[in-house]
């Protein structure tokens, strides 16, 4: 498909589509939005009829894109789907933004969200909910928090959205919604430009329905940025490459089961095809090769429901039969990181959010009410807040200012940093690759560590929005106990959809997400093991994404 | 440039980076590209920093004056301040212990912001230097300049505390109008030093930074050991002038780069021991906060106040609320209440997740300790015991004092020049006085004649080499100490030729008399002061002598008489000869 047709499907798709409510502010449709995206069609045609005279900037050039709504961006508002940054301007892109621009992709509009990121459903948003209206029959949730960027890529509103992760926010709504969302390490994509929820959490997460386009992506963003001080820098970037190619060196002298036939290129060199070394230093062939899997017992919990469940066993019978290696592994810290998540979550966003108060930016409401002296009953700031925030959002305030207080923090916040420490060891002592956080050299692999964890997303399909409204915030909560984990350790994880028993695809969802957990660092070839191993070859995701294509466009 | 004059005029601009050490965590990888910027604000700082420097050493010095002044206030009981205590609380004193912490906050002389790009600046437009950060916009994030490290490294090795390898920055959280993050970035559970101490008092200086509305600030806390609101004062004063002196705050109290916050309590002194503890001191009474204190008298007033006020509380069966409280320039002897413990904000310490911990080096540590301004103290240590020099305590004070300590190093100079000099003459002179003739000229001479002429000091009108050629001369007695004042006096006033030629045209070389000349002279002198000779033979008047010297110096060629040479010749006409003739 051509750019330019691609441009105006997305751009018809934003208004034939709005009932999803995926966005909060985009490109105008229509006859009149053809005017504004006039420049980028011309730039596109005359690409297409002289490709020789323009040089595409990168592979996402002419790519749409969709931004979640707590991320800087010159043209669009930033209001975080909160009512008290309605109508906010940043002063600039966000780094991640700037760069897609550079690469030559377009920004078309901002995507509705969970206020500030707090939710699972995306249905707490001063726009109004996301509907999934993908599946015939009641709405169902989008997942949260970005699931507005998870409905425009699902829509064909744009081709890949950037949104944010914290405990889950872009893995929950991918699986939702049967995409490909990828959250990658702590520290990989710069947070310089996102508004914060949990700065020690927060990271910058990709949606797409292709892996490739996220790996992509992923390349055109992992750089080091000066202005975000968590941004890993490019020193600690090559040592964790050279600690890759250590572990591949390593790897390459044992005893590997090659999967694949050997092509007659590969027969030729004798290790791995030239081109793909260049392409992909440090990683060359990772995938080609028989991987252990890890499965946490843990991650079995009684929530889960059984076509999940099966859709798991699946996944992991196809891993097995294609030749690697699935060993069982224990992560006892899992229910305690869930509790550990949400007291250290809600004690940063109470901090984070203590600047909202109407002076500087965002709405201000000033008190009509007044004391017999002419005196406001509450200060600007308490009113202020009280008007724009969220209930999700006040109540996540007080959790924290809780937590935080001199007599909550010996309870809950150092007990939950200590669990959060819990989580990290563990995930490091099953991991063969040596976390290049907290090691410096480079030692032997664990001949018993596991490369990747497989898992699920979520527990459940999504659930009808007509069911959360009986549910309470705790049941929204729970949600998220598969995705946090790897969110405390700041390990990249990514979330693919894997089909469900064929008997009730068509008739219920047809697929659910199974999550991925790499090492540190291990970004790269994380999304590289899903295209190879989980996305391309499946046949029956490819009889769904025709089935889908089928459906839109 | 000797050391105690690597004054940095803002800090981190002109730090140099030791070439070959490796600096392992200041590490000044990224240059700020506005070089032109950031040269226009050291221009403007220049004048409020004279200004600051002449408060530093008056400072200094008037510490021992303030802790004589103590002593004599001691003695006295208390008749000599300023606003006395009424007789009944003079009276109540006796049986109540006063205790006093105090925690102070300096502002940081640095040229950027703790947390981001944008310049300090006092003397611009507000909201000029500004940052996202600065103003918290969403999505901003914070930028640890490294630099505004060594201005508060320097105070603390200056303060002799442990200067800890990682230290980690919380936020401290309240909504206050100057605040826009709704927190203040401060180190509370980590902070970079540790157990300092000042030779006035132990105590423990913790020092941690903070940022408020971005500019840095160091906090000073002491332990709760403080007895008595003059020793407090002294106390603020002290680290006042050890701030200035290394250079690490810009300006002193009245420029407001210094405020305090005092916590007084009182107790009974034979009574039971109170409840109250802090940091490990236990048995204080219930104490109050006195908060944001900008003059020395006012910490002084201000703890007289509420120690009085919490004595009446006490004496009159009442309780002591603790509270915050304040005090105003305007009534001095009154503290009032703020907000009451009710009004106690729970700050929610959090670690900052942004911000990484900052690691200190050893080796900068090392670096800075060895090339810190010298301190007041030590300054008048060495220039009343070190052998070159051997000033009075009152001399080196005044010296120390003068023109924000460039006529000190104008003085070091000098002396430095001076004794070169005498080396190389291989002159018979004493060097152990050199000393002491330079401070006379620096001080005297040459203040004498600025005060005439009604200028400023400028090392630039007599050059150090000039003054010390002058003193050579003088001390080799090539010139009296007459034509030596005028030879200054013609370098003041311009002159631009060498020493050396303006004593040989001027014809100010000193030729001494001959003994037959030396007689001539007495003898024409005595013949016009008859009278004098004959009180002095027959009375023995020999203080008449002088006067005799004076006509002789006056009767004689210009510069030519020895005042010596002619009252040792007058003393044997007179007095010897007379008596030889009898004999």
């Amino acid at each position: 498909m051509s750019l330019v047709v691609e441009a105006h499907k997305s751009l018809i798709n934003v208004g034939l589509r709005a009932a999803s409510n995926a966005f909060v502010t985009h490109l105008p449709t229509g006859i009149h939005g053809q005017d504004r995206v006039q420049k980028y069609v011309e730039r596109a045609q005359t690409r297409l009829e002289h490709p020789s005279l323009h040089e595409p900037k990168s592979l996402l050039d002419g790519q749409v894109v969709a931004i979640k709504d707590n991320i800087w961006t010159a043209r669009f508002p930033t209001s975080c789907a909160s009512g008290i940054l309605q109508g906010f301007q940043s002063p600039r892109d966000a780094n991640v933004v700037n760069a897609l621009e550079q690469a030559g992709a377009m920004v078309i509009g901002k995507t509705n969200m969970d206020e500030f990121g707090m939710g699972s459903h995306s249905t707490n948003s001063y726009k109004g909910g996301v509907r999934n209206n993908a599946v015939p029959g009641l709405h169902r949730s989008a997942g949260g928090s970005s699931g507005g960027s998870a409905m425009a890529v699902l829509n064909g509103q744009c081709r890949i959205a950037l949104a944010t992760d914290t405990g889950g926010s872009v893995r929950l709504p991918a699986a939702y919604t049967g995409l490909i969302g990828f959250k990658p390490s702590y520290g990989r994509l710069s947070r310089h430009g996102v508004v914060p929820y949990a700065n020690s959490l927060d990271t910058v997460g990709i949606i797409g329905k292709d892996a490739e386009d996220i790996l992509r992506t992923f390349r055109q963003l992992d750089r080091p940025d000066t202005n975000d001080p968590t941004c890993i820098n490019a020193a600690t970037r090559r040592r964790i490459a050279d600690l890759k190619s250590a572990r591949y060196r390593q790897r390459s002298g044992s005893t590997i089961r090659l999967i694949r036939k050997p092509s007659p290129q590969r027969v030729e060199n004798s290790n791995f095809p030239v081109d793909r070394r260049r392409r992909y230093p440090g990683l060359v062939g990772r995938t080609d090769w028989a991987q252990v899997i890890g499965v946490p017992a843990e991650y079995n919990i009684a929530e889960l429901s059984d076509s999940v469940r099966e859709a798991w066993n699946r996944t992991l019978s196809q891993l097995d039969a294609r030749g690697h290696t699935i060993v069982p592994i224990s992560l006892p810290t899992t229910k305690a990181a869930l509790s550990a998540y949400y007291v250290l979550a809600p004690a940063e966003a109470s901090s984070n959010l203590a600047k909202y108060d109407g002076i500087r930016y965002g709405v201000r409401c000033s008190n009509s009410e007044t004391q017999p002296d002419q005196t406001p009953t509450s200060p600007l700031y308490s009113h202020t807040r009280g008007a724009g925030f969220g209930d999700e959002v006040k109540r996540r305030i007080l959790l924290g200012t809780y937590s935080l207080s001199s007599a909550g923090i010996n309870n809950y916040f150092i007990q939950a940093q200590k669990i959060r420490r819990l989580v990290q060891r563990e995930f490091d002592s099953v991991f063969s690759l040596p976390n290049p956080l907290r090691t410096h050299t480079i030692t032997p692999l664990t001949e018993t560590g596991v490369d990747y964890i497989i898992c699920p997303t979520a527990p459940t399909p999504p659930p009808r929005l007509i069911d959360l409204k009986s549910s309470t915030p705790f049941d929204a909560y729970m949600n998220d106990v598969l995705t946090v984990p790897a969110s405390l350790a700041g390990l990249p994880a990514i979330s693919v959809p894997a089909p469900v028993a064929p008997e009730s695809r068509y008739t219920d969802f047809a697929n659910v997400g199974i999550q991925v957990i790499g090492q540190y660092g291990d970004d790269e070839a994380l999304v590289r093991f899903v295209h190879v191993e989980l996305q391309a070859t499946d046949k029956e995701v490819r009889h769904y994404k025709r089935w889908r294509k089928k459906r839109f466009l | 440039m000797p050391p105690w004059k690597l004054r940095y005029a803002r800090a981190c601009n002109i730090f140099p980076i030791p070439n070959g050490v490796d600096i392992d965590c200041i590490a000044f990888r990224r240059p700020c590209p506005d070089v032109a910027i950031r040269s226009t604000i050291r221009k403007l700082f220049r004048s409020t920093q004279r200004t600051s420097y002449t408060t530093q050493v008056a400072g200094a010095v008037a510490l021992r004056k303030q802790l004589k002044d103590e002593a004599k206030v001691k003695r006295a009981a208390g008749s000599t301040s300023t606003s006395p205590s009424p007789p009944s609380i003079q009276q109540m004193l006796k049986d109540w212990e006063l205790t006093v912490g105090i925690e102070i906050h300096a502002q940081l002389n640095t040229a950027r912001k703790l947390f981001s790009h944008a310049a300090t600046s006092i003397n611009d437009e507000p909201n000029t230097h500004v940052a996202f950060f600065d103003v918290a916009i969403p999505g901003s994030l914070p930028k640890f300049q490294n630099a505004t490290l060594i201005p508060a490294l320097r105070a603390a090795i200056a303060l002799e505390c442990r200067i800890q390898h990682i230290s980690r920055f919380d936020r401290k959280h309240y909504f206050y109008h100057d605040q826009p993050a709704g927190y203040q970035l401060t180190q509370y559970y980590e902070p970079f030093a540790k157990n300092g101490c000042i030779t006035l008092t132990e105590d423990d200086g913790i020092g941690r930074m903070d940022g408020k509305a971005g500019q840095p600030l160091i906090e000073i806390i002491s332990l709760p050991q403080i007895h008595s609101p003059e020793t407090a004062a002294a106390y603020v004063r002290k680290i006042q002038a050890i701030l200035l002196a290394v250079d690490a705050v810009t300006t002193g109290m009245e420029m407001g780069g210094l405020r305090a916050d005092v916590n007084v309590s009182v107790r009974r002194r034979d009574g039971p021991l109170g409840n109250s503890e802090y940091s490990g001191i236990t048995g204080l009474g219930q104490r109050t906060e006195i908060k944001n204190l900008s003059t020395l008298k006012g910490v002084e007033e201000a703890i007289k106040a509420e120690r009085d006020r919490q004595i009446s509380i006490l004496e009159a069966g009442g309780a002591v609320d603790g509270e915050t409280r304040g005090w105003s320039l305007t009534a001095p002897t009154v503290t009032r209440r703020l907000r009451g413990k009710e009004g106690e904000v729970d700050y929610r310490y959090m670690p900052d997740p942004d911000i990484a911990p900052i690691t200190i080096g050893a080796d900068v540590i090392e670096y800075l300790a060895k090339t810190l301004p010298k301190l007041p103290n030590q300054l008048l240590t060495m220039l009343t015991e070190d052998k070159r020099y051997r000033l009075s305590m009152t001399d080196a004070k005044i010296l120390l004092q003068l023109d924000d300590g460039e006529r000190l190093e104008y003085y070091t100079s000098v002396v430095e020049k001076l004794n070169n000099i005498c080396r190389d003459l291989e002159a018979e002179v004493d060097l152990g006085s050199t000393g002491q003739l330079a401070a006379n000229w620096v001080m005297h001479e040459l203040g004498s004649l600025l005060t005439r002429a009604d200028r400023s000091w400028k090392d630039t009108q007599v050059p150090s080499a000039k003054l010390a050629s002058i003193l050579a001369n003088l001390m080799s007695k090539k010139i009296t100490g007459n034509s030596a004042k005028q030879v200054l006096k013609l370098i003041f006033d311009g002159d631009g030729r060498e020493v050396g030629a303006i004593i040989r045209e001027e014809g100010l070389v000193y030729r001494p008399l001959s003994g037959e000349e030396y007689a001539d002279l007495a003898s024409k002198v005595l013949e016009q002061h008859n009278d004098k000779v004959k009180q002095i033979r027959e009375k023995g008047q020999t203080g008449k002598l002088m006067f005799l010297v004076g006509q002789m110096m006056r009767a004689g060629e210009e510069g030519r008489v020895d005042a010596k040479e002619a009252e040792s010749v007058l003393h044997r006409i007179l007095l010897e000869e007379p008596s030889q003739k009898r004999a």
